[in-house]
């Protein structure tokens, strides 16, 4: 499978008034044709700065991409201009959003905002435009087209303006299409059928899609690869089926005994209660990460260098990244990767210039080496 | 648990409309059936599980419970004594009789006699109504007055979806917690702090969590503390409205552990409430299954799970993707969106969405009946007879 996206060693900082965000800390993930790539992790761990760093959308103030390539097609749209950057997005690279009434406009009809990013992108009139948005809002399922390109977004149910949404992020045939959490805010009915759309499409028109969702349910049933996340850096990638049979982060352990599987037995043999294999604690302040591995306060098998430094990705079989000194032996070691080192420079660079000029009032302004834009 | 027998809570009948606007633009209001006839038992120290899809009622019924709503029909029973519910019920019949004879007097219009007959009706159906709440107010929540209000609360609790607007933000951890020992005196001096710091213990948060204030915990951690302070008054029953739904997968699997613990220290009984069916299945002894505003199914989790009866309940199991990539079946996928409870389908509620619909069902509203192996279903036409 060709590779259509790489991303290496993303890293995307909010710089507060008077501390750091590191929402993304060293992210390295690649995207094949017409490839489902899965990504998970708890609220708060980076998953939409991801995304919306792939889509340049970061606000900028507070957020900067620090570090990273980010290549489409061999491109890397990092250090495209700003106007070619607008070409790409909608065309090759577009996006869902989990709550689609935020991302559509309230104001002008569904018909009109499926055409305008036909025309946007297309040599093509504007009557022409609108009958192209009833065909695609077919496409999606939605019965009555004609009539239904002339309504509001606040006229449609979640269901049909989540539909709405992904017409118009296919109307241009992306080759990459992120979906963040496209179906958490809808009920499980309608979700069935976003999802079944939404692979639908992918068949019929190879798309690449990056999946971000915190269900782990959605995810073993539509990707075909998965990255965990944890605290701005991915800790685990691989196969969904690996994943799923042979998880070896010890959080990506914790994640899958923390949900009840329909059916499971509610009883021990002793006829105790069961409990869920609960992760204990919650996510690190993204303001002050721990020293060592980041989830080594969670950890049940943190030892004493796990408090001490951060692991390395390393790669243990093909295609499986793991980021934990569990699997720093040597032996089954593929190859060996410091992410984040951007990041540790950033921050070093920024511990002196605020021990520099401790009282300037403007302290979201540091200079930082290794910026762009 | 010995006692998972006794009824604690037995609602009957349970109705409750919300006035909505007609249209944007009018100012008529019409009545959204937001409850429409819940009938449904929880037993000392047992968890029934409700789920169903946005919209379909279950906050309501939960609210009602605790007259937080006010319902428009209905008993909800508390440690119910069977010889007064039987008594009530003869009266609530009659009562439907009165009624439906009251509809004939007025609909057959201006004939002789009708304003006596009307009358006296009237008078009858008020005594009627006199007595038989004078006989229900110790035990039925909605009959209740003032005094026995107050009582009831010490023993029906309430642990809300959203973390962080159920808190008061002005109020330290202790004081949060201690309101509810302290309006009742059940707790003072250093006792209540003492009940306080066992409080925190039982529900995993530090001691020191006593002394700050909401915003200075997590989403979990404010949980906890919602639990907590439904503990205090060690109730009978907690309604928990999706205590888990706004959380994260792995703290959520804390706040499930915690209720399964607490549950057996304290002998608490839980309405459970949340849309997350295996989450429901797996901390519930029965699961009842609600659609626009009606239980369509109701069973053990292992029943609705092994053998689900109703088409609805089907679909849904049906629509809920499996946390293991070797299974990929998602077949039986519902058309269309959830009808409007302003409006709803004549018949079987479900009908325009059925695949096992006949022709009764559009006619003929389903009651809840026993199904082969001892659950209960609302169908005209259930698949495997
Ligand atoms: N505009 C912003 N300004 C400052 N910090 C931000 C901003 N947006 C996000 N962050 C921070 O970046 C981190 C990552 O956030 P992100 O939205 O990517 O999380 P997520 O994984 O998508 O979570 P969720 O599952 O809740 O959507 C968080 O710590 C968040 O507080
Ligand atoms: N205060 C209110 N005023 C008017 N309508 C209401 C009110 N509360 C609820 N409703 C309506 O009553 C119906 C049932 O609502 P309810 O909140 O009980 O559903 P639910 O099953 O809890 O849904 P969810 O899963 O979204 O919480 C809905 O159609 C809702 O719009
Ligand atoms: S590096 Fe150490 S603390 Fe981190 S996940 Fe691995 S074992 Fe746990
Ligand atoms: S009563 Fe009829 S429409 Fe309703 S669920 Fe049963 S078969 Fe379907
Ligand atoms: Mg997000
Ligand atoms: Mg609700």
């Amino acid at each position: 499978m060709d590779n259509v996206l790489e991303v290496k060693d993303l890293a995307t900082y909010f710089f507060m008034h008077d501390y750091i965000i590191r929402a993304v800390d060293g992210v390295d993930f690649t995207l094949g044709r017409g490839e489902t790539l899965g990504i998970v992790g708890e609220s708060g761990c980076g998953k939409s700065i991801t995304s919306m760093s792939m889509m340049r959308l970061v606000p900028d103030p507070p957020g900067r991409i620090i570090s990273g390539e980010i290549s489409l097609k061999g491109r890397d749209i990092l250090k495209i201009s700003d106007d070619e950057m607008r070409k790409v997005r909608g065309n090759e690279i577009s996006m869902i959003f989990q709550e689609p009434m935020t991302s559509l406009n309230p104001v002008f009809t569904i018909g009109f905002q499926i055409s305008e990013v036909l025309r946007l992108h297309r040599d093509i009139g504007k009557q022409d435009a609108i009958t192209e948005a009833a065909r695609l809002l077919r496409m999606v399922g939605m019965s009555d087209p004609e009539e239904r390109v002339n309504e509001y977004p606040f006229q449609l149910s979640g269901g049909l303006r989540q539909r709405a949404m992904i017409a118009i992020a296919m109307a241009c045939e992306p080759t990459v299409m992120i979906a963040d959490e496209p179906t958490t805010a809808l009920d499980v009915t309608i979700q069935a059928q976003i999802l079944r759309l939404m692979r639908q499409l992918k068949e019929t028109k190879d798309t690449s899609i990056a999946f971000i969702t915190h269900d782990l349910a959605v995810i073993a049933s539509f990707t075909d690869r998965v990255m965990v996340m944890y605290a701005g850096v991915a800790v685990e990638t691989s196969t969904v089926h690996e994943i799923f049979k042979n998880p070896l982060h010890p959080y990506t352990q914790g994640l899958l005994g923390s949900v009840p599987v329909l059916g499971d037995r509610k009883v021990n043999a002793d006829g105790s209660r069961k409990l869920l294999n609960a992760i204990p604690g919650s996510l690190p302040d993204a303001r002050r990460f721990p020293r060592g591995c980041r989830f080594a306060p969670r950890c049940p098998k943190a030892m004493k260098k796990c408090w001490e430094a951060e692991p390395a990705t390393v790669e243990v079989a093909p295609g499986h990244q793991v980021r934990c000194f569990l699997h720093h032996d040597e032996v089954r070691v593929i190859s060996k990767r410091d992410l984040g080192a951007a990041g540790k420079r950033v921050l070093k660079n920024q511990q002196k210039n605020s021990g520099k000029k401790k009282s300037s009032a403007d302290g979201s302004k540091t200079d930082t080496p290794t910026a762009r834009n | 648990m010995s006692s998972k027998t006794e009824t604690l809570i037995d609602i009957r009948g349970l109705k409750k409309t919300f006035p909505v606007k007609a249209s944007v633009f009018s100012s008529k209001s019409i009545p959204l059936k937001a409850v429409d006839g819940v009938n449904v038992q929880i037993k000392k120290g047992e968890t029934l599980g409700l789920v169903g899809e946005s919209g379909c009622g279950k906050t309501t019924v939960g609210r009602c419970v605790l007259r937080l709503y006010e319902p428009d029909r209905g008993r909800v029973w508390l440690d119910p004594d069977p010889a007064v519910v039987a008594e009530v019920e003869q009266f609530d019949l009659e009562y439907e009789q009165l009624q439906s004879q009251l509809d004939d007097v007025i609909a057959s219009g201006r004939v002789r006699g009708a304003g006596q007959k009307t009358r006296e009706l009237r008078n009858q159906i008020r005594k009627n109504r006199n007595i038989a709440r004078r006989k229900a107010m110790q035990q039925d929540i909605l009959s209740m007055g003032r005094d026995q209000m107050h009582k009831m609360r010490r023993n029906v609790q309430m642990v809300f979806q959203d973390p962080w607007a159920s808190l008061n933000p002005q109020m330290v951890v202790s004081d949060i917690i201690g309101e509810g020992p302290h309006t009742y005196g059940t707790h003072k001096g250093a006792r209540l702090n003492k009940w306080v710091m066992e409080l925190l213990d039982k529900v995993g948060l530090p001691r020191n969590a006593a002394n700050r204030y909401p915003h200075e915990f997590s989403g979990g951690q404010r949980q906890r503390i919602g639990i907590a302070r439904a503990l205090a008054l060690t109730p009978k029953l907690i309604v928990c409205d999706e205590p888990v739904s706004a959380l994260d997968v792995s703290v959520q699997a804390q706040i499930v552990n915690l209720l399964i613990s607490l549950q057996d220290d304290f002998e608490l009984a839980y309405l459970f409430i949340a849309h997350d069916l295996s989450v429901v299945q797996y901390i519930s002894d029965r699961v009842a299954v609600m659609y626009l505003g009606k239980i369509v199914e109701l069973g053990t989790g292992e029943q609705l799970y092994n053998n689900p009866r109703h088409p609805y309940t089907i679909s849904l199991l049906g629509s809920i993707p499996v946390a293991d990539p070797e299974i990929k079946t998602q077949e039986r996928i519902l058309e269309g969106d959830v009808p409007s409870p302003v409006n709803p389908p004549k018949g079987c509620t479900f009908h325009p969405r059925c695949p096992n619909r006949i022709e009764s069902c559009s006619q003929i509203i389903p009651l809840l009946e026993k199904s082969r192996d001892g659950h209960v279903i609302a169908c005209h036409n259930p698949p495997n007879g």
